[in-house]
């Protein structure tokens, strides 16, 4: 019964808060998100940052201070879970074409930006972020290049609002290393070098061509494309490699040293346990595959995927989580259990904690304002009632995305209300 | 053997054919009477005569042996040094028949049959198809066939599921020859071929079209009063010898569960796999055809791609050529064809390889010659080398089952035709040649069809002696020899050639040949050494593959199947399905729970003992929604009814999600049916017994099942432009479909009823009568209220009811309908937004039904998320606030009951099923890890030996890639690059035989 007041209660302070109010959570076990804790912890926040974090026990109050003060009574405060490389935002019905809004047409699209078609209304976003998960990276897909991805808040009026990060990097899809047949023919034989070493010389000569055009601002010729990848060589810019295969992986780690890339990153990476020291030497990071993945291969272990985290941390490789796959957009929601699992696979809790908030912060470039519960940091961030990584316990009781508060309805739990209605 | 009737019509030779050919010219004579001598003669597989001879009069053989005295008018040819084997049989070709191809896509899927003329409704059954009248002799393939050995072939058009009858054709003869029959020798298989018509569309459509293409043909020979090709065909068939075409072991086992429902003993063409299910073999000891098109090694030189390389495929690679010796070994008759194999040396090769490998000469000769004669019923004139028989046999230099051979001449009734003059004695070696007394070295290599020479010489260049080669040009014809080689030394610059005879015997030349300068000279030359003789294959050690068949033969095989056995498991906390007991005991007896509780118990004798001190002990995870473990399709999507297809009818035991789900405490799945179609295919019900065959995983006494679909799917909508013409396209269509079916059910049980001995079997209305009868229950995916409402509506007034409602999103708006109708649901834990008709899915859906007094299960309809079911149930505690036990009974208890079989399996009660599993900690907690699954009291899966599983894959992929990088080293090694399959699996939605890759609409 109380749980459900304060419920009530918060769903009141969401509608009326603006980010200017002085906020103090007292009283939570505080997740920090960069590996450590802090029992009884109370975190101050104004105009929408963290300005504050002690020890309630030994600070004194001073509610005249505070606009607002929510008892936590030990409940558990994270940061806002990231859904990196996500489609979330820029589709809707995965079945409906008019609602997918992530495919251009075109092979080399480094120009094409998601952030602009992002829907701060979506539907499925309203359930997303009542899990703890408050930002996404909104992700173009297909092609060779498939575009320039945003990161992006679930909370706004608009894009603009929204928008974290503008255009944080390219996604570019690395040929297959190995041809896959074709399903319709059972016997389709192509020979594997063939066609990867000239998907690769393509991909080389296109950076080569950028490279060069990055190289002044005075080109007489502009090229939309090429203008879009000018920080990608200068640093402002991540390249996202988008690869699984262990030959791919190796000729990333050499196509990035080629063109002196500041920021690669591999997302995919379902080999890169073979190769974590080549990873970490070369300091590619890797936004991992969906935990809860089917193995590749007929003998791969039956829960690698489950501890491919585990093998990375091990193995000393930057990387955090991510969630593409089926229904990827809907499947947000579980990223919190997809670092449960690989939690329960070997990762620590803070580090699974860290694998989907500051890990995945830091290898956007977001890192400084996002990912963990700091001082002077953006206030985004959740309360859970109880472990947030476990689907019993991950109850919101509160969020808030840049020191305002999120509304913890959403389209189903409106439903779930309206239908409690017939059954009385 | 003995289904084989012996007495045959009489047989003609082209020219002793009933009708005379007129002549052009004067009438020539050719000899008719032969006497082959001092030959190795193989009169048959068991009888081998050396220094023998052959007489031939006219077509047939008139005797042999060696003490025979050769009449004066018989032409005599000295086979010294030769072998004579009968000729080979082939069963399984198409030579001389048109190749069909598939008509291009149009723009419509095509529902009906385009044929026109008395045959039946679906063009891939065409039993009235001969190949006796299309069959044009196709001078090019015989010679390939003969080539190989073959004398005769078994020919008929491949195509199609009943394919028609063959001919049977002399390979030999430059006219048409063909033996007469004295059956029909006719063809089956799984295969629609070319036919476009929409239905069958998956293995399980062709069965049920086959058997009801049976049932037909019964009715028709009873009953028929219009004339029907197709049908008459099949009942003719039926007394001679039916053939079945098989691309898998899998399809020998469905086939023989139609020859058992209609009594036929098929002779099955097998695929090459057949080693891996000889223990079903042996019980029937059916006949089959086998290929010898052995895999080629992988090109694993590359670890990145080899370590892809599936551990069953490479396991294949190395068992498949032991097929016909552990075949044989088990008495299992068989016949070898060379199907599949392009030249004939890769066939002799593997023939050899065979050999090698354990399968003895005899039963090798038998396999090509009398085994073949019998199956195809010319035992009296085919086969051996025996009196009067067909003189039809092929000399070859040596025995071609041991070395390699040329074939000489091929012998067709009588016919001779010479392939090869014998080759001269090959002066492949090393020589010191003299010419003019200048002394050389020459070094011959090759085959006496392409020599390769090298000549070395000396010459002086400033006080040094070095040593210079240069290539010497080698043609030898009989012992004609003639070298060729340019020269630059200080004596000679320009050719130098030389001819002269041979006596390769004694290893020296001689003969004249021609300097540069113009001057004849004398020669001669001395050999050396003798070139080595290359090796041909690479023998393999037989007793080092023998034991490494698998349950099943894949990665995480078992070396044995696992067996039951008594389990005591102590201390741990029980989650019976009904209450929680701390620190109890779970003992386990003959495949059944013996005890549950906390108290006393007897241990069982010789019990293992698992102590679960701080872990968690449940009945095993029960997926109400399952599409693994099938094979060659999910949904026959070819018609909106497919009642008579059958889940059953195409399990498939290899599919490593059965292991990767035991890992996920998964013990007992429903496959169901895909939702293409408003009526769909009946489901199987498995326990993941891994490594059992199929027909093991199948629970005993199930309850019947169907599945029947509602929305999106059955009306076609996210399938593209294309799928816009198949009844119904609405939901109002829907409707419609679901009564019309059941009135035609109900009247087909009136004729029934009324003409017992008298009415047409139909396999689709038979299954719809079983539900308006309650003897079987529906399943049906459905998602919108207004359809799950129409559909109980539909069923009210149609007399049944619908058992289980799975998926069913919007359960929840229904539920107190649903609640009156009672019908249950099985639900996703919470997923929505993958298309429209989802659009109001709630994750609450679980608990409002559970609420509303529904039996309510969560179901997977997906390989992956079936491994964390418990997952699944433990969201319902977060989003429907349900009671950890509630949330739990939702993937054991609950789907027990949905599928009746709670009596046996779904919570830990005495005397149920000792399906069981061990839980590291709280099931439902996100920390959860299977460490036991225990299934029908045996162990199938186990955490720590998982571990060791692993460890076996790895030595037997790294022993496996090691012996293929042999085979990969040894010259002119053929290897395969390894294509990579795309991950894919089976969903609701999957169309086709092949597995998805593409999105998943559910």
């Amino acid at each position: 019964m109380k749980n459900s007041l304060s419920f009530i209660l918060i769903s009141l302070i969401a509608f009326s808060s603006f980010a200017q109010e002085k906020v103090l959570l007292v009283n939570g076990f505080l997740h920090v998100g960069n590996g450590e804790t802090l029992q009884s912890a109370l975190i101050g926040i104004e105009k929408g940052k963290i300005t504050l974090i002690k020890n309630s026990l030994a600070y004194t109050v001073d509610k005249n201070e505070w606009d607002t003060i929510i008892q936590l009574n030990g409940r558990h405060i994270y940061p806002g879970f990231v859904a990196p490389n996500s489609t979330l935002g820029i589709t809707e019905i995965d079945a409906v074409r008019a609602t997918r809004d992530f495919n251009e047409v075109g092979s080399l699209n480094p120009h094409v930006r998601s952030q602009i078609a992002f829907n701060t209304e979506s539907k499925v976003i309203s359930t997303v972020k009542t899990n703890g998960v408050l930002l996404t990276q909104a992700t173009p897909r297909g092609g060779v290049i498939s575009g320039m991805s945003s990161v992006m808040a679930l909370e706004g009026w608009n894009w603009e609002d929204a928008t974290v990060r503008q255009d944080d990097g390219i996604h570019l899809n690395w040929p297959e290393s190995i041809d896959r047949g074709n399903r319709w023919e059972s016997n389709a034989k192509i020979e594997k070098s063939k066609t990867y070493e000239e998907h690769k010389r393509e991909i080389y000569s296109f950076f080569e061509m950028a490279k060069a055009y990055s190289s002044t601002d005075k080109n007489d010729n502009k090229d939309a494309r090429f203008e879009a990848m000018r920080q990608c060589f200068k640093g402002k810019q991540r390249v996202y490699i988008h690869a699984n295969e262990i030959q791919q992986l190796v000729d990333i780690i050499d196509f990035s040293k080629a063109f002196d890339l500041p920021f690669p990153v591999i997302v995919g990476g379902y080999d890169a346990y073979l190769i974590p020291r080549k990873l970490a030497d070369a300091k590619i990071p890797v936004m991992l595959l969906r935990p809860h993945s089917l193995p590749e291969n007929e003998n791969d272990a039956v829960n690698l995927p489950y501890q491919l985290p585990f093998l990375l941390k091990q193995g000393g490789v930057k990387f955090c989580l991510q969630n593409e796959g089926d229904m990827e957009a809907m499947n947000a929601r579980n990223i919190p259990f997809l670092a449960g699992t690989a939690m329960a696979h070997g990762l620590t809790e803070e580090e699974a904690i860290s694998s989907v908030s500051l890990w995945a912060c830091e290898i956007m470039g977001i890192g400084e304002n996002y990912g963990s519960i700091e001082k002077g940091k953006s206030a985004t961030l959740f309360v859970s009632d109880g472990s947030a990584l476990d689907m019993r316990t991950n109850n919101l009781f509160l969020g808030m995305i840049d020191g305002k508060f999120i509304t913890l309805n959403n389209t189903q739990s409106e439903l779930f209300e309206k239908y409690q209605g017939k059954y009385k | 053997m003995k289904l084989y009737s012996f007495i045959f019509a009489i047989c003609f030779l082209s020219h002793l054919t009933a009708q005379i050919n007129p002549l052009n010219g004067v009438k020539e004579s050719k000899p008719t009477y032969y006497a082959l001598k001092n030959a190795t003669i193989y009169v048959s597989p068991d009888k081998i005569i050396k220094n023998g001879t052959l007489l031939i009069k006219g077509d047939k053989i008139e005797k042999y042996g060696t003490l025979i005295s050769i009449p004066k008018e018989a032409v005599e040819i000295d086979c010294s040094d030769k072998v004579i084997f009968p000729s080979f049989i082939e069963l399984n070709t198409d030579i001389g028949l048109p190749k069909l191809e598939r008509k291009g896509r149009e723009e419509q899927p095509q529902i009906d049959s385009e044929k026109s003329g008395s045959g039946y409704w679906n063009e891939a059954i065409h039993p009235e198809v001969k190949a006796s009248e299309m069959y044009k002799v196709d001078a090019k393939a015989n010679k390939e066939l003969i080539e190989k050995g073959f004398g005769f072939a078994l020919s008929r058009q491949k195509d199609g599921i009943a394919q028609g009858t063959g001919i049977f054709v002399s390979l030999g003869s430059t006219d048409f020859t063909a033996l007469k029959m004295s059956k029909d020798l006719s063809f089956y298989s799984f295969s629609k071929g070319v036919s476009r018509q929409s239905y069958p569309s998956s293995q399980m459509g062709s069965i049920a079209l086959l058997r009801q293409a049976f049932y037909d043909a019964a009715f028709y020979a009873s009953h028929a009063q219009r004339e029907n090709n197709a049908l008459k065909a099949l009942n003719d068939q039926k007394s001679g010898v039916q053939f079945f075409d098989t691309r898998d072991k899998l399809e020998i086992q469905r086939a023989q569960k139609i020859g058992e429902e209609f009594n036929i003993q098929f002779v099955y063409l097998g695929s090459g796999n057949e080693y891996d299910i000889v223990n079903e073999l042996k019980i029937k000891k059916p006949t089959l055809v086998l290929p010898i098109d052995f895999p080629e090694a992988y090109d694993v030189k590359n670890p990145y791609v080899s370590r892809q390389i599936p551990l069953s495929q490479l396991k294949h690679w190395e068992l498949a050529p032991m097929n016909p010796s552990i075949l044989a070994q088990n008495k299992i008759p068989f016949s070898i064809s060379s199907n599949g194999i392009k030249t004939s040396a890769d066939f002799w090769s593997n023939l050899r390889k065979a050999i090698e490998l354990g399968l003895s000469e005899s039963d090798a000769l038998k396999a090509l010659t009398v085994t073949p004669a019998g199956i195809a019923g010319f035992s009296s004139q085919l086969g051996t080398l025996e009196e009067n028989k067909y003189a039809c046999f092929v000399i070859y230099s040596k025995n071609p089952l041991t070395e390699k051979a040329e074939i000489l001449e091929s012998w067709s009734m009588g016919e001779q035709t010479i392939l090869k003059a014998s080759s001269p004695e090959s002066i492949a070696g090393k020589y010191n040649l003299l010419i003019d007394n200048q002394k050389f070295k020459i070094d011959i290599t090759g085959d006496p069809d392409k020599y390769k020479g090298k000549l070395t010489y000396s010459t002086t260049a400033s006080e040094l002696i070095k040593d210079s080669t240069t290539n010497l040009f080698v043609d030898q014809i009989g012992n004609d020899v003639t070298f060729q080689f340019n020269i630059k030394d200080s004596n000679w610059n320009g050719s130098v050639t030389l001819q002269g005879k041979a006596n390769s015997k004694l290893g020296i030349f001689e003969g004249d040949g021609l300097l540069p300068t113009g001057k004849w000279v004398k020669w001669s030359a001395i050999k050396l050494e003798k070139a080595k003789a290359e090796k041909e294959d690479v023998k393999a050690n037989v007793s080092d593959t023998a034991k490494h068949l698998w349950f099943p033969n894949m990665a995480f095989g078992l070396d044995s199947l696992a067996k039951k056995e008594n389990i005591v498991i102590k201390n741990a906390t029980i989650w019976t399905g009904e209450e929680v007991i701390q620190n109890g005991s779970v003992v386990v007896q003959n495949g059944k729970i013996a005890f549950v509780g906390d108290g006393n118990f007897k241990t069982p004798t010789n019990a293992r003992i698992i102590d679960a001190n701080g872990k968690y002990v449940t009945s095993g995870i029960i997926d109400e929604h399952s599409h693994i473990a099938i094979s060659n399709g999910v949904n026959e999507g070819g018609q909106a009814i497919s009642a008579e297809v059958s889940i059953r009818d195409v399990i498939n035991p290899d599919d490593i999600n059965i292991y990767r789900q035991l890992a996920g405490g998964v013990t007992t799945s429903q496959l169901l049916h895909g939702s293409a179609n408003p009526i769909g295919g009946q489901s199987a019900i498995i326990k993941l017994k891994w490594g059992e065959t199929a027909e093991n995983l199948l629970l005993d006494n199930q309850p019947k099942f169907i599945k029947f679909a509602l929305g999106e799917n059955v009306k076609q909508s996210n399938w593209g432009d294309y799928n816009t013409i198949r009844f119904p396209q609405t939901r109002m269509g829907v409707e419609q479909l679901y009564y019309d079916a059941f009135s035609r059910a109900r009247e087909y049980a009136k004729n029934k009823k009324s003409n017992p001995n008298k009415y047409q079997v139909d396999l689709e209305l038979e299954t719809l009568l079983e539900i308006l009868d309650g003897k079987r229950h529906i399943t049906c995916h459905s998602y919108v209220q207004s359809e799950i409402n129409m559909l109980m509506h539909v069923a009210d007034s149609m007399g049944f009811k619908i058992n289980t409602f799975t998926h069913i999103l919007e359960g929840y708006k229904v539920a107190d309908k649903m609640k009156d109708h009672g019908a249950g649901g099985s639900t996703f834990s919470d997923w929505w937004a993958y298309k429209y008709e989802v659009n109001d899915a709630i994750p609450y859906n679980a608990a409002i039904m559970h609420n509303q007094g529904i039996t309510v299960a969560i179901n997977s309809d997906d390989a992956e998320m079936g491994r964390r079911l418990n997952q699944e149930a433990a969201k319902s505690v977060k989003y429907g606030k349900m009671t950890e036990l509630e949330a739990w009974k939702m993937v054991t208890l609950n789907p027990a009951k949905l599928l009746h079989i709670d009596d046996r399996t779904g919570s830990l009660k005495v005397g149920k099923d000792a399906d069981i599993v061990v839980w590291s900690s709280n099931p439902l907690s996100i920390n959860a890890i299977v460490e036991q699954t225990i299934v029908d009291g045996a162990v199938y899966y186990d955490k720590d030996t998982d571990a060791l599983l692993q460890q076996k894959n790895q030595a037997e992929k790294a022993r496996i890639i090691s012996k293929m990088l042999d085979a990969n080293s040894t010259p002119d090694a053929k290897t395969q690059p390894f294509f990579k399959r795309k991950k894919g699996h089976y969903h609701c939605n999957t169309l086709g035989e092949e597995l998805s890759t593409e999105e998943n609409h559910h």
